[in-house]
C-alpha cells in the first residue's frame, strides 16, 4: 500500500514538474538568484547521487574499488564525453579491482 | 534525412545506455523485494531513471513516503527548467504538449534542443527520441525484473555500480564552467560523508539542495 502511494505521488509530481510550464504560457522571468539557484541544481544533485554512491554501496562502506572505479569513469567521460564509453569502463573497472580484492 | 532518422541515428547510444541502465534498474528494484510488476509500474509511472534508483532505496530502507516523494521532486525539479527552455520551440496544441512532457528527460532535453539550436522547427526529433527512450527504459526494466532475481551475486559483474557511473560521467559531460565542477565536488563530498554518517535517506537532498548555495558567492566566475 506505502509502495502504491509513494510510485503515484511521485509519478504526479514528476509529471505536474514536466508539464507544467509545457502547459503554460508564462510571462516575466525568475529573479536572477533564483535562477542561478536553479541553474546549478541538476549538477549539484545528480554529483551528490554519485557521492553518495560511491559512498557506500548496499548499506556497507566502499571499498577502494568503488572510488578507483570512480576515477575512471571522471576520465573517460572528460577524455571522450560519451556516456556508454564511460559507463561501461566504469562497471568493467568496479568488476576487475572488486576480482583483485579492492 | 528525415527527422525521425535523424533522432534514431544520432539518439542510438542513448538508447542502448538506457536499455543497460533499465536492466540495471530492473534488477536492482527485484533484490530490494519488488515484484516484477512493482518494478515496471515504477518505470511506466514515474519514468525518471535517477529518482527511481533513489526511490527503490528508500523503499528498501524504510523511509517515509513524503520524504521519498520530497526527494523526487528536488531530483526532479530541474525538469521545470527544461520544459520552460523549450516552449519556445513547442507551438503544438496542449493535448500534444502534455504528451510530449511525459517523454521529457534529461536525455531528450538535451538531443531536442541541440536539434532546434540547428534551425529545425518541426517536433518529430524530439517525439521520435523521446519515445525509442521511453521504450529502451521500459524494456530495459522487464528484462531486468525478469531475470534479475536469478542473477547470482551481481556485485561479481560490477552492474550494481552502473547507475553510479551514469551519474558521475552525467556530472563530468555536464560540468560548463568553473562554478559547475566546485558546486559538483562539495555535493560529492558532503553526500558522501552524510551517507558514511549513516544519513542515508537525507543525504542526497541535503547536499543537492544545499551546494548550489555555493552559486551566490561563486556567481562572478561565471558567463
Amino acid at each position: 500500500m506505502m509502495f502504491w502511494a509513494t510510485v503515484v505521488a511521485s509519478g504526479i509530481a514528476t509529471y505536474l514538474m514536466r508539464s507544467l510550464p509545457l502547459a503554460l504560457t508564462l510571462r516575466g522571468t525568475a529573479p536572477p538568484w533564483l535562477r542561478r539557484y536553479l541553474d546549478a541544481l541538476p549538477i549539484a544533485i545528480i554529483a551528490a547521487l554519485a557521492g553518495a554512491g560511491v559512498a557506500v554501496q548496499d548499506g556497507q562502506p566502499t571499498g577502494g574499488a568503488e572510488i578507483g572505479a570512480a576515477l575512471a569513469v571522471v576520465a573517460a567521460a572528460a577524455w571522450r564525453r560519451n556516456l556508454l564509453l564511460a559507463v561501461t569502463l566504469g562497471v568493467i573497472a568496479v568488476a576487475a579491482l572488486r576480482a583483485v580484492g579492492l | 534525412m528525415t527527422p525521425g532518422r535523424a533522432a534514431i541515428i544520432e539518439g542510438w547510444p542513448v538508447f542502448v545506455t538506457a536499455l543497460v541502465v533499465g536492466t540495471a534498474f530492473g534488477l536492482t528494484a527485484r533484490q530490494s523485494g519488488l515484484t516484477v510488476v512493482e518494478t515496471s509500474a515504477t518505470s511506466l509511472i514515474v519514468f525518471a531513471g535517477a529518482s527511481q534508483f533513489v526511490m527503490v532505496d528508500l523503499l528498501r530502507t524504510g523511509a517515509p513516503a513524503p520524504l521519498i516523494v520530497l526527494t523526487v521532486v528536488l531530483l526532479n525539479a530541474r525538469h521545470l527548467l527544461m520544459a520552460a527552455a523549450i516552449r519556445p520551440f513547442v507551438g503544438a496544441s496542449l493535448a500534444r504538449r502534455l504528451g510530449l512532457a511525459y517523454v521529457l528527460t534529461d536525455e531528450a532535453f538535451a538531443m531536442g534542443v541541440g536539434w532546434f539550436r540547428r534551425g529545425h522547427r518541426d517536433l518529430t526529433y524530439f517525439t521520435v527520441f523521446g519515445s525509442l527512450m521511453w521504450c529502451a527504459w521500459n524494456a530495459g526494466t522487464l528484462m531486468g525484473a525478469v531475470f534479475g532475481a536469478d542473477v547470482q551475486d551481481p556485485q561479481r559483474y560490477g552492474i550494481d555500480f552502473a547507475i553510479t557511473a551514469v551519474f558521475a560521467a552525467i556530472v563530468v559531460i555536464g560540468v560548463r564552467h568553473r562554478a559547475d565542477a566546485v558546486i559538483a565536488v562539495v555535493a560529492v563530498l558532503v553526500a558522501a560523508g552524510l551517507r558514511l554518517a549513516g544519513a542515508s535517506a537525507v543525504a542526497v537532498v541535503v547536499a543537492g539542495a544545499l551546494a548550489p548555495v555555493l552559486s551566490f558567492a561563486l556567481g562572478e566566475s561565471r558567463e
